[in-house]
């Protein structure tokens, strides 16, 4: 009886205490002039001020152009190599192709531990380590996109093959097909559209990803940020910046036109 | 083992469990027949079926297919050309068009690179195409499954089955999603077809009024034993009342 008067008010009471963390952190926060650095006020005002008139002359344009293209080619090369990783490690990871049950049990443990691996470490960390294996080339990029993305894709394709209705591939076995062809005529036909619309999820996140990535001097968008905001132009952040939201807004259409064609 | 029989089950019995599902069972059904399967929810229909069809494995008995023991097939492959089932619709891919639904009946035939080719280039198109064209399907070549009817859906199914060719043909409710009209209409197309391609089946039905109508022979099946099994026109009103009453130890769930 008790017990059960404790389930009911057990959301109220973490609700409560969460709350009352929330608060007690805000006490920790030195609040007064010192919150601001004393210059800072200004510099908010040149940054409105940049949003307002960004630099539109030509040749930071022909800047801002080619440096989106070398962000959106990391992003672009960085995916493919994931969605190659995450299809070999998600299939296996799913178990799928396994033909008993302890070969399914150690492929699953197996390959889910190495995608695990894989996205535990951070995209900017990957790419410190690359730099610092094969200098500033542009695969430390692409490499440093392609493993953790391959490991967050394959971990959810395996998560989505595994969670396929049985019926229809129930049918295709009696039918006489083999692991293999249960996987191209059953398993992905079924999970495709939703794969796909994860994929393109997470190509726009590759897209930031990629255009941070060049704060480490792999160039593209970021650096270009990096190097205005040393010089205080604010002007030119922003047309940078709205490039950058330009690359994420045509990639969400892009993927709102295939999700369409693909659930029709 | 007489050429002539399709199944042959001697003592085969299934459990989960400590109660029988299917108590010790011995079914003949030969080459050609017609079989309609009835019984209430829960005898043990499907059980039946899956063990007829291979897909579960008896906890004892002796099973026969096509006059081999069914532990002799060594592989899906092999049994797919002996038997073939269809069930309750949501058997096809939806998101497939219906050419490689009806196509998936070759992967039997087909080894894996034949078959990734096939998705750029359809191989042995005119086999279901043919197919399509039995069941009256052969303007939907291309559309996606899943904005087929159902009925349309069951008739892609059939036509699965024509392009595996199986010698035998095992049937789950396979209208019991479908109105009254369309169920009609799609167990008529399948027993024509089995008819001309000279097909054994075997099919469970809920509608005793079906079975009648389109099947030489009724096996009953209550609490996992064979109730009777006699030719239709010896089945009485009085058989069909008796099976379906609820009987002790059985609740109000039995529909
Ligand atoms: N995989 C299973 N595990 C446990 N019990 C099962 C399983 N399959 C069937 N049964 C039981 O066996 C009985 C017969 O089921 P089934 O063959 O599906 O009957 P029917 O098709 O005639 O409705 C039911 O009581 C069901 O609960
Ligand atoms: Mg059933």
């Amino acid at each position: 009886m008790s017990s059960k008067l404790l389930d009911f008010h057990k959301k109220n009471i973490l609700t409560v205490l969460l709350s009352a963390v929330f608060i007690w952190s805000l006490f920790s926060v030195q609040w007064g002039p010192d919150l601001f650095h004393p210059g800072g006020q200004a510099a908010l005002g040149q940054m409105m001020q940049g949003l307002l008139q960004p630099d539109w002359s030509p040749a930071i344009l022909r800047l801002a152009l080619s440096a989106a293209w070398t962000t959106l080619a990391y992003a672009v090369a960085g995916m493919s190599l994931a969605i190659v990783i995450a299809l070999v490690f998600g299939v296996l990871a799913s178990g799928v192709l396994a033909s008993t049950r302890t070969a399914r049990n150690v492929q699953v443990i197996g390959f889910r531990g190495a995608l695990g691996f894989m996205r535990a470490i951070h995209e900017l960390v990957w790419a410190w380590l690359f730099v610092a294996a094969i200098g500033l080339s542009p695969f430390a990029g692409i490499f440093a996109i392609a493993i953790p993305y391959g490991g967050i894709l394959g971990r959810i394709f395996a998560d989505m093959l595994q969670d396929v209705p049985e019926e229809p591939i129930t049918a295709l076995r009696a039918a006489g097909a083999s692991r293999l062809q249960l996987l191209c005529y059953g398993y992905v036909p079924i999970a495709m559209a939703d794969m796909l619309s994860y994929l393109m999820y997470r190509f726009e996140c590759a897209i930031r990803s990629s255009a941070i990535m060049s704060f480490i001097g792999l160039g593209g968008l970021g650096f270009q940020i990096q190097l205005s905001l040393q010089d205080l132009r604010y002007d030119q952040v922003w047309t940078f910046l709205l490039f950058l939201i330009a690359l994420v807004v045509l990639v969400d259409m892009w993927s709102q036109l295939l999700r369409k064609r693909l659930v029709a | 083992m007489s050429d002539t029989a399709m199944f042959a089950m001697k003592q085969v019995s299934k459990s989960y469990g400590s109660a029988y599902t299917l108590h010790p069972l011995n079914l003949h059904i030969s080459r050609g027949e017609l079989v309609a399967l009835i019984g209430p929810s829960g005898a043990g229909k499907t059980t039946c079926l899956n063990i007829l069809a291979g897909t579960i494995e008896p906890d004892a008995g002796l099973l026969h297919i096509a006059g081999k023991p069914a532990s002799s097939y060594a592989s899906g492959k092999h049994l797919a050309k002996a038997v073939g089932i269809i069930r309750q619709q949501f058997d096809l891919v939806g998101s497939l068009p219906v050419l490689h639904n009806v196509l998936a009946g070759r992967l039997h035939e087909w080894g894996f690179g034949k078959s990734l080719l096939s998705f750029l280039f359809p191989q042995d198109k005119h086999i279901a195409a043919d197919a399509l064209n039995r069941v009256g399907l052969s303007d939907k070549l291309y559309d996606k499954t899943s904005h087929l009817s159902g009925g349309e859906q069951q008739r892609v199914a059939l036509a699965r089955l024509l392009v595996q060719q199986p010698q035998a043909i095992l049937a789950d409710e396979p209208v019991a999603s479908l109105d009254p009209a369309r169920a009609e209409d799609v167990l008529a197309m399948l027993v024509r077809l089995v008819q001309e391609e000279q097909l054994t089946l075997v099919s469970s039905l809920h509608s005793v009024h079906l079975a009648r109508q389109f099947f030489q022979r009724i096996i009953a099946i209550k609490e996992g034993r064979v109730f009777f099994d006699l030719p239709t026109a010896d089945v009485t009103e009085d058989h069909i009342t008796d099976l379906y009453q609820l009987t002790a130890g059985h609740g109000m769930d039995e529909r």
